[in-house]
């Protein structure tokens, strides 16, 4: 196993889309086997004019279809409280006007209602704020009205030929989690405010020391990671995590995270020996 | 430098940009609102920075973060509103459908071959016509059009009658529109079905009242809607295909953008498609089922064919040229 295979397998920590990745490397792998494994990940990177890369935290299909179903209840809550109204206020007569105020009211809550919610600051229909979701255009700015439009008129199409099926099949063959009518509408539905608590540091027992070979900017990155992310696991997944990383450390066991933590510590000093601990 | 003295040297430039970020959003007034194009501009740097050096991920996150709000606050902006809107209806959707000019002829061909057909084979032989209709629309047509009755007869004495048909109008004949577009993602595939068999059914009607109805009732009915009502078919038939043209020949673009370009226009054609039917319901709510003279029904049947046709044929025409 090679070393870049090992700490990719390492960094793979999103346990929540698992199954959809797992679909996804697959169809990677159908397309080109010879491929090297791409990096899926739920980090798209994003260019902007000012030449800086901002990183979007996009949402799969499972929060999006808890989102939806949060939003149909809300829908049909609110059909049959109107049903009522009109029904009690078909009792003092004027019958038809109450049937025509259902019947646009029908016709905009079904086509609009998205619309409507991703128009205001929050850019995300009740379901979605809920779920912590919301859409944004694909360049990270505020998502405007015709992409708001185009993505919700599409919704239909999504939906065929039952429970969204094309959108979730779409979902799945692009790396933005986008479906159909986000192609077209160039959107994207993100994390509004990434849960990122990594404030909790803990002293880390180790004298920082190099790593026996030179490590590319990717595998720094990873080893660095872990450091930062290992102290919200238990001690066997550390030890696991960090056997996957043997041809690295040359040892297994709580040896192999020793060494591991050592030498994430070194490089999270820039390589300066002297100071043991983060704080 | 590590990333503890990082970001103690800069941490109070992001509080900075924090502030006018939630005063902006909060819409509170802020001394430092005229620095913030410099506050995102800076943070964008750190952020590179903290990146390039692989600094901790909190810090990165944080960035990140400031960064991507930082964007949005900046590109917020109010589009034109009321100008914008006249532009659209004016010039920019006029002018789009004569730029489409195949898509619209081709769409008239799909609409109104199989109307005529329908048409006119009905008298000679309904079965097909009958088939299309069903029972119940029959028995519609015999109330509304038949030869004893009238429209007005038919639903529309009681108060607000008017006013839920309208509804009922858009409703249906909007939702339709809207769904001819959504089809069009199936390779125009939808939109033809739903043009094609919208002709025929409306062809079929048409047959059926000259079999079975009264044809002067109903023509009187339907001149003063019918311009906007089935030239809205048409362009809905063409937003669609826009949409699956782009998606079936991207030609110059990659397929993906050529999607996102198609939807563009598209949109602005199914826009003005939808205000041409929301406008066919107004009258046909409010004012087609009026017992009139049927020559004055004709009379504003025919201005109206003429009005449509002059403001999709040269409308925005100068501004174009402009």
């Amino acid at each position: 196993m090679s070393l870049t295979t090992s700490i990719w397998r390492m960094q793979r920590t999103s346990f929540y889309l698992g199954i959809v990745k797992t679909v996804q490397r697959f169809m990677i792998r159908l397309s080109s086997s010879k491929m090297t494994p791409a990096l899926t990940d739920t980090l798209q990177p994003v260019e902007l004019a000012e030449g800086v890369e901002i990183q979007l935290r996009v949402a799969g299909p499972g929060v999006r279809s808890l989102a939806w179903t949060l939003d149909l209840a809300i829908a049909i809550a609110c059909y049959i409280a109107l049903a009522i109204i009109m029904g009690l206020l078909g009792f003092f007569g004027m019958e038809n006007v109450w049937q025509g105020v259902f019947l646009l009211f029908m016709f905009f809550f079904n086509w609009f209602y998205n619309v409507f919610f991703e128009m205001t600051a929050r850019g995300a229909t009740p379901g979605q704020r809920h779920c912590g979701i919301k859409v944004v255009s694909l360049s990270g700015g505020p998502v405007r009205l015709p992409q708001s439009l185009i993505r919700n008129l599409l919704r239909v199409i999504d939906f065929m030929p039952a429970a969204y099926l094309f959108g979730f099949l779409c979902t799945l063959c692009n790396r933005r989690f986008q479906r159909l009518g986000d192609l077209v509408a160039d959107t994207v539905v993100v994390y509004a405010d990434p849960k990122f608590d990594l404030t909790q540091r803990v002293h880390v027992n180790a004298d920082p020391c190099p790593p026996p070979m030179p490590l590319s900017r990717a595998e720094q990155a990873a080893v660095l990671q872990f450091l930062e992310r290992a102290p919200s696991w238990s001690v066997e997944r550390r030890i696991e995590m960090a056997d996957l990383l043997s041809p690295l450390t040359g040892a297994t066991g709580p040896e192999g995270l020793y060494r591991l933590c050592a030498i994430a510590l070194w490089l999270r000093q820039s390589g300066q020996p002297g100071k043991t601990s983060s704080p | 430098m590590n990333s503890n003295q990082f970001e103690h040297e800069n941490a109070h430039r992001w509080q900075r940009l924090e502030k006018v970020i939630e005063a902006v959003e909060t819409r509170q007034p802020d001394e430092d609102i005229e620095r913030l194009p410099t506050l995102f501009r800076q943070i964008c740097h750190d952020l590179s920075v903290a990146q390039h050096r692989l600094y901790d991920s909190v810090i990165i996150e944080r960035l990140n973060r400031l960064a991507i709000s930082g964007y949005r606050t900046l590109e917020r902006r109010i589009t034109g509103g009321w100008e914008h809107f006249a532009r659209l209806i004016a010039v920019d959707f006029p002018q789009t459908v004569r730029e489409e000019k195949k898509l619209f002829w081709f769409n008239s061909l799909i609409f109104w071959l199989p109307f005529l057909f329908m048409a006119i084979w009905t008298p000679f032989d309904p079965e097909w016509a009958m088939r299309l209709l069903g029972p119940e629309g029959m028995v519609q047509m015999e109330s509304m059009y038949g030869n004893h009755t009238s429209p007005h007869d038919y639903m529309r004495e009681e108060f607000g009658s008017n006013f839920m048909m309208f509804a009922f109008y858009i409703y249906n004949n909007v939702g339709i529109d809207l769904r001819t577009f959504a089809g069009g993602l199936l390779g125009g595939l939808g939109s033809f079905i739903i043009v094609l068999f919208n002709g025929a059914h409306l062809g079929a009607a048409t047959g059926y009242i000259h079999h079975a109805c009264s044809p002067q009732t109903f023509y009187s009915f339907v001149a003063g809607h019918s311009a906007p009502e089935l030239l809205g078919v048409v362009v809905a038939g063409m937003a669609g295909m826009r949409l699956g043209l782009s998606l079936i020949r991207p030609g110059l673009h990659d397929r993906r953008t050529a999607l996102i370009l198609g939807g563009r226009r598209a949109l602005l054609l199914i826009l003005g498609a939808c205000a041409m039917t929301s406008f066919a319901a107004v009258i046909e709510g409010f004012w087609s089922a009026n017992p009139m003279e049927p020559w004055i029904k004709y009379t504003v049947g025919a201005l109206i064919w003429t009005l449509t046709i002059a403001y999709l044929g040269f409308c925005g025409r100068r501004a174009r040229a402009a």
